[in-house]
């Protein structure tokens, strides 16, 4: 099946925040939390010499997810199609998602007596019903948030940025970003000054991660119960002693 | 004029339970409160924790509790599978610490989950490859186990004695299983940080992660057990022996220096030097721990020292510190406040904590009033005169 | 006083709903009716609506979502050339306006006093008999010219106007003075229509005059914009202020508060004199370029750098540039025009530049006049009215149109009671307490009003002060009359029933225009018949319409190379205007300047609100900026100042206190604040008392010619004061992020 996949462009998001208003109302997403940001250099430099940018943030949809990896419960799952969808009826509100993911996409709703997290689902419910594109990119004024198959996605920044080399820098953000992702950026000016985190490994968490939970703990589990097994044996072997006569202040005859 | 009987009149059954439990029971009450209220309110306006720092206190207490219960498989492998069946008498007391400090993270945890009422999904929504489901699986069973390991308590007072013969019969099968949980669940604790490369400052990050939090835990276990004998002179006018003490405490150089050296491994092998002297406050902290743990290791490897009970505390205590800084630098100070973000628990989080650990004293308390948990530990009157003197206890003192 | 709504009950309800509701979470009035008659939602209440956003004047198309007949989602129409797809923040929240717990949802009679915000709920019969005996009682004992009435461009405008020259008043209070006399006026004189349309298709260099289009959204053209800039057509974005729009222009000159007229003369100068204009057109098709070309002589670069602060090199560069790209060249007319009194005289140079490089046809378009080939219901001529207007149209100001107007001046009429006493005010979809420069002067002046009826959909601020209050239907609740674009009308419709009383203007104004004997001039049944009478010359049914969203009209006007003026031809230089001893062109005014210790005070949108009426809508307040004062960095530093510092701004009329912004994206000498905050009617749970009003600190000025206000034209001193005042302050959401 096809991945989706958006490509954000930050010479043309001028900050407005349509796609913010938009995911908010298409995801009924509680007040006091969102699904989608926006990250910006703010105003730099000394008047009049000055520059500006801005880009929305939301979930990157790695290709393969840490939060997925961590989620306790399984309450986060990768599609097909590269969605990373989130379960509200199995997710226990414990966090370790926003702690997984290198992005700080999982959002929570404090203001909820019970909990849930918020993430970016790529609208999925909306592509379920037949609607072309997500609630952001469907919305934005200025086409800086476009939508398709992740490798047009994934072409078409390489296509800008080839065609106007003055106007961005050499660098999809999330073609290599945590092993891959199915959301691209490309901007004027580097990604860490539009406050993206730098992401120097192209290996994802989520596979040191497996290392450690699918192959690091039976190991250990394995060894341990054998080590004591074998332990056990040998000492009932070579020891003979019983040891029923204890004198109750814990001392021992020997 | 009528007057006002002041004095609290206990039940019968509880005449003889220390002073000190009735007023930790109202802490714990206020505590429980305080978790009332969380429940009801949302943890968004009752605790400090926010986007930015979404763990805080509770986790941190929660991970260093675990490491300190540890001592109850950590003891339970030296009687049963080495069979240092001299350590015997410190077994009961040990276990019932070990049972109750599980059973209050698993307190904590239920106040911090966002969908406290679903606690229950990690049984039926499995997810393999996470830490957090391993850790939740192992301890949910492990309580288990450790409540068996405590069975021999509760049936001895009802003099059961066909039961406990049964029980002692499986009972190196369940303290195999016990001692493999918890090293599966010591570890998954240090595999939670793995995945969070980008999160965790670099120097303290490791791919070794599970196994410090493994060997670190059985060191923690036995400074438990030292400081734990020392406090109950206190609370129960119970205590072990010096030669007890002592012989744990001959053990602590090697679980140490085990640590250590991984630790050197790590820095050398995951090339952290540079780190080390970069790292500020960090590197600090590193080398605090490390260098706590070293002189716990010496202190202890000096027989003289570690034979007195004096100084066998003040070693655990060397050994406690360490651990509390290791576990709280990699869960709150190198981990969420890493980008200067400033987060300090509310009044909701420091009560409700303050509250289950008294619980928790209180709980033992109750079953070392009602069970023999102490039926082969030492009664303080009965201790040798010098240590007597020492402790500036003029004895001979009946239990109040 | 159960069934009295006090200030109090307003603010337990937004307290009970305000903080909970999400977006999705709301109240749910049945699907509409027609809607499921027609089938475009089904037995469930679930479907798409096509419909007209009406969060802005620009009206984008959009497509309702229909879920159990509530709205839950707001999509732009593909097919709506405004919007084409895509809808504003402003549009997407729309629906936070119609379900906003603050709405009201009955007539309200005010039963304290006025501003205390006691009302009463009525039901209609009893609002409007009140409503038209009070106009009738003035009309009787002072004549039709005591009843002033004030509405901002809407659908059901005609209709407004057939109550007030049917009542037989001349005191007609719209916006546009506000927001573009000095442009359309412009127009009017150069090429004999309001506003010649523009096309992004052809164009290859831009200059913008402080349209800030990244920010004060008209969907389409920004969308045009923002493609122009990728395809890589050059931008200069004149503005003090490095706004959204400054960042994405090609080049931005932070130009001088109002001295643009003199940039665009000294453009003039170097393109006329170098000979670089389009001759053959200037030749065939205007009149008047040579005492153009001899008055701009004058107008030298080095002269202009004095006065803008943009050096002369530069200007010189950039009239070559626009000059190379010819006929593909734009100088855009921009829209709220209202920052000088000299602002005319900028849209008079603007215009000449654009004629004289021959755009017209191909970056500038003539506009076809709206409506034209829709039906209407039949009506009678309106009374002969004698009685002088009290803005002063036309006899103070011989050129302001009388559907223009001078909202500023009529508010000065009343106040002075010149040339007579006014003695009520009939207000509709306006919020002049914020909008009208002055506010404690606009209030005084709602103090000499016996009677004050406004048509709202909440309790906004003018409606605080009001005796009557009539709640209207929200856009999404509503018909209007159909609007005409391009070659398409589209249509209004509602797509959920009105919640509560609510209640569509054609049939407040239908009920009102009976009981005040002007029953002749709403000549249609209800509102589908309203429409029905409008697509009658067209031959389509309303069902048709409904459904599409849209009747096809006769094409669209070809090319047209006259012009309605006096000449027919574009007038670069105006006989009427020199006669009526004005300059007949664009000549240099040399606008106030702000003493030493002061500051040009400049206000311009923010993309999250629209003038003063979204500030209570809780999605725009979760997603939008705390309202702050910004001021230059540098100058806040030398003054001790730093972002999050208290200050207390004046003016000559007022002193408000707000929160400082230190930024370097502002001139020195000029200091910005955001429109529409700091609301005072205790009626609006989340815009109440969050961030402060600049209308507070605006000084009333009229340009004699277009009846424009400058809003532009306001000084103010900025001082720190200690912690935060004591009038309420409250904090915008945060996200964390
Ligand atoms: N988001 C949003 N969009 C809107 C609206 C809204 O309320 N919100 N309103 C709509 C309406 S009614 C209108 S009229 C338009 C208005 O849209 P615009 O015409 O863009 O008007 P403003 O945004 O009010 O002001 C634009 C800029 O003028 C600058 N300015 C002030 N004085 C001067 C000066 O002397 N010279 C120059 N060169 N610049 C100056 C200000 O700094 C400001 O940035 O927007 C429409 N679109
Ligand atoms: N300081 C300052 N003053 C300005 C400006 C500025 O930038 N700064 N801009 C100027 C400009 S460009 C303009 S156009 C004017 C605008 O000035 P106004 O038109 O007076 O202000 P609006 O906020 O557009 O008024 C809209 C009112 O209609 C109400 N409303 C919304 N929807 C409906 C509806 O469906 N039916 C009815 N009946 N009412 C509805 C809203 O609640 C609000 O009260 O302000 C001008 N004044
Ligand atoms: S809608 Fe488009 S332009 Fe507006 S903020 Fe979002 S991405 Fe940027
Ligand atoms: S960005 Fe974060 S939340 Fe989204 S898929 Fe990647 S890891 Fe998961
Ligand atoms: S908070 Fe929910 S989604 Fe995130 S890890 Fe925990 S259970 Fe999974
Ligand atoms: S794709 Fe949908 S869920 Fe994700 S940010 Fe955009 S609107 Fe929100
Ligand atoms: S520009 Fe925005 S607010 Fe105005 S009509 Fe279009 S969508 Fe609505
Ligand atoms: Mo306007």
């Amino acid at each position: 099946m096809a991945k989706y996949g958006f490509l954000i462009d930050a010479s043309r998001c001028i900050d407005c925040r349509a796609c913010l208003v938009a995911c908010s109302v298409e995801n009924n997403v509680s007040m006091k939390s969102t699904r989608i940001w926006i990250k910006d250099s703010a105003v730099t430099g000394e008047f009049p010499d000055l520059k500006r940018y801005s880009a929305p943030f939301h979930c990157m949809h790695c290709a393969d997810p840490s939060c997925v990896s961590a989620c306790t419960v399984g309450a986060l799952k990768q599609n097909a199609d590269g969605i990373i969808t989130y379960d509200n009826k199995a997710c226990i509100g414990c966090r370790y998602c926003m702690y997984a993911c290198p992005f700080e996409v999982p959002h929570f709703q404090w203001d909820q007596q019970f909990a849930l997290i918020t993430k970016c689902d790529f609208c999925v419910s909306r592509l379920e019903a037949g609607q072309a594109e997500p609630a952001c990119a469907a919305t934005c004024p200025t086409d800086a948030i476009q939508f398709g198959s992740q490798k047009e996605m994934l072409a078409l920044a390489h296509d800008r940025i080839e065609k106007q080399p003055e106007r961005y820098i050499n660098h999809v953000f999330g073609e290599f970003e945590n092993g891959g992702t199915s959301t691209f950026y490309i901007s004027p000016v580097p990604f860490d000054q539009l406050g993206f985190p730098t992401i120097e490994t192209t290996e994802s968490p989520a596979h040191f991660n497996r290392i450690a939970t699918e192959e690091g703990t039976p190991i250990i589990a394995g060894a341990v119960a054998l080590g004591m097994t074998g332990i056990y044996l040998a000492m009932e072997h070579f020891e003979k002693k019983p040891h029923t006569d204890r004198k109750p202040n814990g001392t021992e005859e020997k | 004029m009528a007057t006002v009987n002041l004095t609290i009149k206990p039940f019968k059954a509880l005449e003889g339970l220390p002073r000190y439990v009735y007023v930790l029971a109202v802490i714990t009450a206020l505590g429980l409160l305080a978790g009332a209220y969380r429940l009801y309110a949302g943890l968004g306006v009752t605790t400090n924790l926010s986007t930015v720092f979404p763990w805080g206190l509770w986790i941190s207490f929660d991970l260093t509790n675990v490491a300190f219960s540890g001592a109850a498989f950590t003891l339970a492998m030296l009687v049963y599978i080495f069979h240092m069946h001299d350590l015997h008498s410190a077994v009961r007391p040990t276990v019932l610490f070990g049972f109750l400090g599980y059973s209050s993270v698993l307190v904590i945890l239920f106040f911090d989950l966002g969908r406290w009422d679903r606690f229950w999904h990690f049984l039926v929504y499995p997810n393999l490859s996470s830490a957090l489901f391993e850790v939740s699986w192992c301890i949910a069973i492990y309580s288990g186990i450790l409540a068996y390991e405590l069975s021999p308590v509760f049936l001895d007072r009802f003099k059961n004695e066909k039961l406990s013969r049964i029980v002692e019969k499986i009972t190196i099968g369940m303290v195999i299983a016990g001692i493999t949980l918890s090293s599966m669940h010591q570890s998954s604790l240090g595999s939670l940080f793995v995945v969070q490369i980008h999160r965790l400052h670099p120097l303290w990050y490791s791919m070794m992660q599970p196994e410090f939090f493994l060997v670190s835990s059985l060191s923690a276990g036995i400074a438990a057990i030292l400081i734990g004998s020392y406090a109950s002179i206190w609370m129960f006018k119970q205590t072990l022996s010096e030669k007890v003490l002592e012989k744990l405490g001959s053990l602590l150089p090697w679980f140490l220096i085990a640590y250590l050296l991984m630790k050197v491994v790590d820095l050398f092998w995951g090339n952290k030097i540079g780190l080390l002297l970069t790292s500020g406050v960090y590197s600090a902290l590193y080398v605090a721990e490390l260098a706590l743990m070293l002189s716990a290791a010496i202190w202890f490897s000096i027989k003289r020292l570690r034979a007195s009970r004096q100084n066998a505390l003040y070693g655990a205590l060397i050994i406690a510190t360490g651990i509390v800084i290791n576990r709280f630098t990699i869960t709150w100070f190198a981990l969420s406040a890493l980008n200067g973000v400033r987060y300090f628990p509310s009044w909701v989080e420091i009560l409700l904590l303050i509250g289950v650990s008294s619980g928790v004293i209180v709980v033992y308390a109750l079953i070392a009033h009602f069970f023999p948990v102490f039926s082969e530990t030492l009664a303080v009157k009965d201790l040798p005169k010098h240590e007597l003197a020492k402790l500036k206890i003029d004895q001979p003192v009946s239990g109040d | 006083m159960t069934n009295t709504i006090s200030r109090r009950d307003f603010l337990k309800l937004g307290a009970a709903t305000g903080a909970v509701l999400a977006a999705g979470q709301m109240l749910s009035p049945l699907a509409a009716q027609a809607a499921r008659e027609s089938g475009q939602i089904d037995q469930q209440g679930d479907g798409y609506i096509s419909s007209m956003c009406e969060m802005c004047v620009w009206r984008c198309g959009l497509i309702a979502k229909i879920k159990g007949g509530r709205v839950v989602k707001l999509d732009g129409n593909p097919q709506h050339p405004h919007s084409r797809g895509n809808l504003c923040p402003r549009g997407q929240s729309g629906l936070m306006n119609t379900y906003d717990p603050d709405r009201v949802l009955t007539p309200l009679i005010r039963v304290g006093k006025r501003g205390e915000g006691l009302f009463r709920k009525a039901s209609w019969d009893e609002a409007l008999d009140l409503v038209a005996s009070k106009m009738l009682e003035i009309k009787q004992k002072y004549g039709p010219e005591a009843m002033v009435f004030s509405s901002t461009h809407n659908l059901s405008q005609p209709l407004f106007e057939n109550l007030l020259y049917g009542f037989g008043s001349p005191n007609y209070g719209t916006q546009r003075s506000l927001c573009f006399n000095a442009m359309i006026v412009a127009n009017l004189m150069t090429y004999g229509m309001e506003e010649p349309g523009r096309d992004y298709k052809n164009v290859k260099y831009i200059i913008l005059t402080g349209r800030n289009l990244m920010e004060a959204i008209s969907t389409s053209e920004t969308h045009d914009l923002s493609h122009a800039i990728d395809a890589g057509v050059k931008v200069v974005y004149l503005d003090p202020r490095y706004t959204k729009t400054a960042s994405k222009a090609g080049e931005w000159l932070p130009i001088r508060p109002g001295t643009d007229l003199a940039f665009h003369l000294a453009l003039l100068n170097i393109i006329i004199g170098e000979k670089l204009y389009d001759q053959s057109f200037v030749s065939r098709y205007t009149v008047g370029f040579d005492e153009l070309a001899k008055e701009v002589q004058r107008y030298t670069p080095d002269w202009a750098a004095q006065i803008t602060g943009i050096p002369a090199e530069t200007i010189t560069r950039i009239a070559h540039e626009f000059a190379a790209a010819g006929k593909y060249a734009l100088a855009h007319n921009g829209w709220r025009t209202s920052n000088f009194v000299n602002s005319f005289g900028t849209q008079r140079a603007i215009t000449a530049l654009n004629t004289i490089i021959g755009n017209w046809g191909v970056t500038l378009f003539p506009a076809l006049e709206e409506g034209a080939g829709l039906g209407s219901p039949p009506q009678p001529p309106y009374p002969r009215i004698s009685a002088l207007r009290l803005d002063g149209v036309p006899w103070k100001f011989p050129f302001v149109p009388l559907k223009l107007g001078i909202f500023q001046e009529l508010r000065n009429g009343i106040y002075n009671a010149d040339p007579y006493q006014a003695h009520g005010w009939f207000i509709s979809r306006q919020n002049p307490v914020l909008s009208i420069p002055d506010r404690n002067k606009t209030l005084e002046t709602f103090g000499k009003m016996d009677f004050i009826v406004t048509v709202d959909i909440i309790m906004n601020d003018t409606a605080w002060f009001s005796d009557v209050i009539l709640p209207e239907a929200s856009y999404l609740e509503r018909y209007d009359p159909l609007l005409p674009v391009g070659d398409k009308a589209f249509i209004r419709q509602p797509v959920i029933e009105p919640q509560g009383e609510a209640k569509s203007a054609l049939w407040i104004y239908k009920q009102l225009g009976e009981r005040l004997g002007l029953a002749d001039y709403f000549q249609y049944a209800d509102e589908e018949d309203y429409l029905r009478q409008q697509l009658a010359p067209l031959g389509v049914s309303l069902e048709e319409v409904r459904e599409k969203g849209y009747a096809e009209m006769p094409g669209e006007g070809k090319l047209e190379y006259s012009w309605n003026t006096t000449s027919g031809k574009v007038e670069l230089f105006s006989e009427t205007l020199a006669n009526a001893g004005f300059d007949g062109m664009a000549k240099w005014e040399e606008p106030p300047m702000p003493a030493a210790d002061q500051f040009y005070l400049l206000t311009g949108k923010v993309a999250q609100h629209t003038q003063f009426g979204t500030h209570n809508n809780q999605l725009l307040h979760k997603y939008s900026d705390e309202p702050r004062l910004s001021m230059n960095a540098k100058v806040a530093a030398q003054k001790g100042l730093k972002s999050g510092d208290w200050v207390a701004v004046t003016s000559e009329v007022g002193k408000i206190h707000i929160l400082l912004e230190a930024t370097e994206a502002i001139r020195p000498d000029c200091v910005f604040m955001a429109p529409g905050f700091g609301h005072i009617s205790k009626g609006l749970t989340t815009a109440f008392g969050f961030g402060a009003s600049d209308s507070v600190l605006h000084v009333t000025y009229t340009d004699p010619v277009s009846g424009g206000q400058a809003l532009s034209q306001t000084f103010v001193s900025v001082e720190k004061i200690a912690g935060a005042p004591n009038e309420p302050v409250r904090k915008p959401l945060h996200l964390g992020e």
